[in-house]
């Protein structure tokens, strides 16, 4: 009988308040990214080639997009007898009416979820990262040292240890991993160079007894409950050393950088030799027709899927599906979500945008030098003729207009 | 001349819950089409980026809320019934939806091909006897257009015609590649001409036919010598029965000359001609190529130039391209030239490399410095098919590599599955057709 071997759970519920308006209504794993894709896409592209077959993800906070966008999981070949992507969203029980407190309390109130699939390993995984990697090598050395839990670690240096969870770890394997010797949630210094990436494998057994005792702390984190616990209890962690592209998207400035590693000559996110599947049904982008360059488009270093029209200028710059670029509109270092329709003779430089805004004519977004904030347009807005906002600024979703005025001021929020 | 607009056939608000059957004929050779038809039959031919010739009427049967749809197929069906699937992507599966493949059965006698229009029909009479409708809506799958069949239905219904057959005008210089329909003041068509030399009407049919399914059940029966629908049926029809013509006013092109393949192509760069597929709502099927990974946007590079070109998902472009269409998955390398031409899915134009009024098949490699589409002799005529080729566009079959330094002249033709040695070091001249053993005629 075919049964599930590897079992993985994706952790995708959170909104993260840094992102700001691009989470205003999906949360971050939900957020699009590459010209066609979202985040999640990445995870669960990597579990498609890794052929792991039975995924559940863990939402909580705005889960319609994601849910739509994972449709019947058939994108990733997640359909059929044995195979399958389940969304867990919170809910009531018996002995339970909580939301989810905490990434262990998700798994741990889906427990029945993953003991009906009975699996020999339980991959957790996050939801908001940008890499590519294969998850059965890993399993592969989970196994091999019979470890308790296996995570995956990179390389950092010391300064950004504060905001991962750390650890050093024993040169038993070489360049393939080690046993961790002490670990570190967020800690404010250290000397740490190996960060976790929220890539864990757990020995089932060891994890329904982690999840049972940590039922009785205050706090719910992986990373900062059960990990530590773990270790003071003496269980056998493993480190596996990832050396490759690990794109994080804490903050707008991080995101967009994400976005900006796309291109160049030699780009560090490698998407087309990296075996990504989106779900081309959600927003129906399968309908686009492919993307019309005009008379006078110029398009160089960028990334454009099919559905655009562009008759003005266009440099390093991600555009999705139905963007639209007006005559003597420059674009340039920037991010373009679905259905952005620029003017004639605007401007837009370093600007995240989000779905389905228009911008009038002689729109002037950005443009502050070389260091310049990113500016975040939220989505379904009417930016009005000459409108200039200035770089860093924030623009909410949904203004009316009477919120607009001619001049927006760098880094300033209009609401 | 034509009634524009009768009574009781309002449109969208008259819509009807009774559903035609829909036949779609897509069995022609379409052999003008030359070596594009070598490997698939001509619906299945791409057609803008990322479409297929027959996406256009299936795309009108699914947004005029048509239901049930045999499709007739004859030959090289393979790449046509990989094409449509199960129907899944024109939203054609449900209980009460389905595409059905239709391909030539034995019956009583060996070799019971299709041969012709009516008679693909009439051996298909079981199909349209255990899908029982009002009318069936016989369709070609090798037009370019757009129309919503609900309408054209209710016309018919209005008229209390037995057969309607959409016409639309063309120049009288044009008429003799079509049926042609003499009418009278209430379009109904009281003589027909089929490709006629000296035409008396300039409005052609489009072989898109509402028949009554009684009435098209008793005529198919009637005579069983009848083959074709515009040689013998309709003329039939025509003189003993009531025949009306459907004005037609939109974008329609048979696009079964390499000629007219690639005018229409082009009219899409241009959205005057009335040509918009994605307006249209016209539908593809991306899965069918079964890539196990998604086309990623196409990618441009610092060199890159673009001008009014057409640019599909998965390309990378480092060189220029002008006034072109490309499919998904195309490389133009850097110093590399396309101009005026149209690349199918996964092709390669190497570093310096040229093509210039070419219709490049699928997978086929540009190599370094090679030239598709070389001097001044457009009207040098292809030897092998002066019929075909005489425009000066020089088509390359699929999966064909042209070795560096080679150039090929105006008219040409190099047959699919052509490797880089069979190539003559002279390359080709204007006319010459290059086929698969290294033969040049």
């Amino acid at each position: 009988m075919l049964k599930t071997t590897t079992l993985a759970m994706i952790l995708a519920g959170g909104r993260v308040d840094e992102l700001d308006v691009l989470t205003y209504g999906r949360p971050k794993s939900a957020l699009p990214f590459g010209g066609f894709g979202r985040v999640i896409d990445f995870p669960l592209s990597n579990l498609m080639n890794s052929e792991i077959e039975q995924v559940a993800i863990l939402s909580q906070y705005h889960s319609y997009s994601l849910i739509n966008h994972i449709g019947t999981g058939a994108a990733w070949d997640m359909l059929g007898r044995h195979r399958g992507i389940s969304i867990l969203p919170p809910f009531i029980g018996s002995t339970h009416k909580d939301w989810y407190r905490g990434s262990a309390d998700a798994v741990h109130k889906n427990i029945d979820f993953v003991q009906f699939h009975d699996p020999e390993h339980i991959l957790i995984l996050s939801g908001d990262h940008i890499y590519h990697m294969d998850y059965d090598h890993m399993i592969r050395y989970h196994q091999e040292r019979d470890a308790d839990l296996t995570m995956a670690l990179i390389h950092i240096s010391p300064e950004e240890a504060h905001r991962f969870g750390v650890a050093t770890i024993s040169d038993e394997d070489g360049a393939r991993g080690g046993r961790v010797l002490e670990y570190w949630e967020k800690p404010e210094s250290s000397q740490a160079e190996w960060a976790s990436l929220t890539v864990f494998c757990f020995k089932p057994q060891v994890l329904y007894q982690m999840l049972q005792f940590n039922q009785g702390q205050r706090s719910f984190e992986f990373g900062r409950d059960i990990i530590p616990y773990m270790m003071r209890a003496g269980y056998k962690i493993y480190g596996y050393k990832f050396c490759g592209y690990w794109g994080y998207t804490r903050t707008v400035n991080e995101y967009w950088q994400s976005n900006m590693d796309l291109l160049g000559e030699k780009p560090l996110i490698d998407i087309e030799n990296w075996g990504f599947r989106t779900n081309l049904d959600h927003r129906d982008i399968r309908d686009f027709q492919p993307t019309i360059v005009g008379d006078y488009g110029t398009v160089t270093n960028s990334l454009i899927y099919n559905g655009c029209r562009i008759e003005g200028t266009v440099r390093n710059s991600v555009l999705f599906p139905g963007v639209e670029i007006g005559r003597n509109t420059l674009v340039e270092d920037s991010v373009l979500f679905f259905n952005n329709v620029v003017g004639h003779n605007c401007t837009l430089t370093k600007v995240v945008a989000d779905v389905n805004t228009y911008y009038g004519d002689h729109v002037q977004i950005g443009a502050g030098g070389k260091s310049s904030g990113v500016t975040v347009i939220g989505w379904n807005n009417d930016v009005p003729d000459q409108t200039t906002i200035g770089h860093g600024a924030t623009i909410w979703p949904e203004l009316n207009d009477a919120c607009w005025k001619k001049k927006v001021k760098a880094g300033e929020v209009l609401r | 001349m034509l009634e524009k607009e009768g009574e009781g056939w309002g449109g969208a608000s008259m819509r009807n819950t009774r559903q035609a059957l829909v036949l779609l004929l897509a069995g022609g050779v379409g052999s003008r089409l030359n070596i594009l038809v070598e490997q698939r039959a001509k619906p299945a031919v791409p057609f803008g980026g990322i479409y297929r010739i027959i996406d256009f009427s299936l795309s009108n049967v699914t947004n005029s809320r048509l239901q049930k749809v045999g499709v007739l197929t004859q030959y090289k069906p393979l790449s046509l019934m990989n094409h449509l699937g199960a129907g899944e992507a024109w939203d054609l599966t449900g209980r009460t939806r389905g595409v059905k493949i239709l391909p030539p059965r034995t019956g009583a006698k060996d070799s019971d091909w299709y041969k012709g229009t009516a008679d693909a029909v009439r051996r298909n009479i079981d199909f349209i006897e255990a899908n029982p409708s009002e009318e069936v809506l016989i369709l070609s799958g090798d037009h370019i257009y757009h129309m919503d069949f609900e309408v054209m239905l209710e016309y018919h219904r209005s008229k209390k015609a037995d057969v309607t057959v959409s016409m639309m005008v063309v120049p009288k210089s044009q008429i003799r590649h079509y049926g042609a329909g003499i009418i009278d003041d209430k379009n109904r068509i009281i003589d027909w001409e089929e490709k006629p030399e000296k035409p008396r009407s300039n409005l052609a049919s489009m072989g898109i036919y509402v028949f009554d399914r009684n009435y098209l059940l008793e005529a198919l029966a009637r005579n069983k010598d009848e083959l074709d629908f515009g040689m013998h049926l309709l003329p039939w029809a025509i003189e003993n029965d009531n025949v009306f013509a459907y004005p037609f006013y939109g974008y329609w092109r048979d696009v079964g000359t390499i000629q007219a393949y690639w005018q229409a192509n082009m009219d899409i760069l241009n959205p005057d001609s009335g040509l918009l597929p994605e307006q249209w709502g016209i539908i593809t099927n991306v899965e069918s190529s079964h890539r196990i990974y998604d086309w990623p946007p196409a990618r441009y590079g610092y060199k890159a130039e673009l001008h009014n070109s057409m640019i599909a998902a998965g390309c990378r472009i480092e060189g220029t391209v002008v006034n072109s269409i490309l499919a998904p998955g195309v490389t133009v390398e850097k110093g590399a030239m396309v101009q005026d031409s149209i690349l199918f899915e996964g092709c390669t134009v190497r570093k310096d490399g040229v093509v210039d009024l070419a219709i490049v098949d699928k997978y086929v490699e540009v190599s370094e410095r090679a030239v598709v589409g070389y001097g001044d002799g457009h009207d040098v005529v292809n030897c092998a098919s002066p019929d075909h080729l005489y425009t000066g566009i020089t088509v390359i079959g699929k999966r064909v590599t042209i070795p560096s330094g080679i150039t090929i002249g105006r008219n040409c033709a190099v047959h699919g599955f052509t490797t880089g040695d069979k190539f003559p070091a002279s390359g080709l001249n204007d006319g010459e057709t290059l086929l698969q053993d290294g033969t040049v005629k």
